[in-house]
């Protein structure tokens, strides 16, 4: 997990260099911004002059999927003070919620391994992201070494273990139907919010109650 | 360093906090309704299968050609997955099979 988010990050700061930022305005984004793929997006729009609007609310549109990931999360995190809370939100990310989710399904809560997720996350983001502006295109393809193939593994690893009740099954099921519609017609990162949205419907009618409590550590 | 940027940037990192904080801070202790908790309990197979499928199936928005090592990989992520329950293993496994198939097929 790690090391693939260094490389990430090593390749990010490459690309950004090419876009004409400096080490230091790639250091600020990074901190500020902390969010790999709309960093990503970001750069072509730099290096083609957008205008700054259009990419904070591109930003904001790419990013729309923490709001799941963070409304997902909160139960677990109950323990924590409102100011607690409103610093550690700067830590939800696609990878830190993997985890996390991972860990909280079958292990009691702490909110100190989501901190620590996070940390671990944003600590190689920054470091990666440095490393790549330092060298430049110096960095090799992380492709050849399957680096690319992580997040999805990370993911798919994390659903085939959890899916044990046949209502799991349906939601993935529906997830993927709809993930796979939207994101060849629509394209963008609208599949991830949609799917999420509309597959956790079928959660509706068909999770049991008890199950919801056993997945939010009994509470 | 480019002060328009770095507000810019700014502007970006309050963006995005404004899609991780509400939501975080409001549901933290308040009990859910039970059907918004069943809503919650389907999301994270929802969210993280979602994320996953695409990036294998359609990368880059175009369908996966059907010898590309991602397919076999992620068929071994799920079967160690789902044998082991080992994580780190199941991620491994995959990783290193797309990095020998990409090898040998050049």
């Amino acid at each position: 997990m790690v090391p693939s988010i260094l490389a990430y990050g090593a390749v990010w700061g490459g690309l950004a260099r090419q876009a004409g930022l400096s080490l230091g305005e790639i250091v600020v984004m990074c901190v500020l911004v902390s969010a790999g793929t709309a960093q990503f997006v970001a750069l072509p729009m730099l290096s083609g002059g957008a205008p700054a609007w259009l990419l904070v609310v591109t930003t904001y549109i790419v990013n729309l999927r923490h709001y799941l990931m963070a409304a997902s999360l909160a139960p677990y995190l109950a323990g924590l003070s409102r100011a607690r809370l409103a610093l550690v939100a700067h830590g939800v990310s696609d990878e830190s919620y993997a985890l996390t989710q991972a860990r909280f399904a079958r292990y009691p809560a702490h909110a100190a391994y989501f901190v620590g997720c996070a940390s671990a996350t944003y600590l190689a983001w920054y470091l990666g992201a440095l490393g790549g502006a330092l060298l430049g295109s110096w960095i090799p393809d992380p492709k050849r070494f399957g680096l690319d193939f992580v997040f999805p593994a990370i993911f798919i690893a994390i659903v085939a273990r959890e899916l044990r009740a046949r209502w799991q099954w349906a939601v993935a099921a529906a997830a993927v139907a709809i993930a796979l519609g939207v994101a060849w017609r629509v394209g963008g990162m609208w599949h991830i919010a949609v799917a999420g949205l509309g597959a956790s419907m079928l959660g509706l009618w068909l999770a049991p109650r008890s199950q919801t409590a056993a997945a939010r550590g009994g509470r | 360093m480019r002060p328009g940027l770095v507000l810019t940037f700014a502007a970006m990192g309050v963006a995005t906090y404004l899609t991780r904080a509400p939501l975080l801070v409001a549901l933290a202790r308040r009990r859910l309704p039970a059907w918004l908790e069943r809503y919650f309990a389907a999301l994270p197979i929802a969210l993280l299968t979602a994320l996953a499928v695409p990036l294998v199936l359609l990368p880059e928005g175009r369908p996966v050609a059907l010898w590309d090592p991602q397919l076999p990989a992620a068929v071994l992520v799920v079967l160690l997955a789902r044998l082991t329950g080992n994580l780190l293993l199941s991620i491994a496994g995959g990783v290193l099979l797309v990095a020998g198939l990409r090898a040998l097929l050049g």
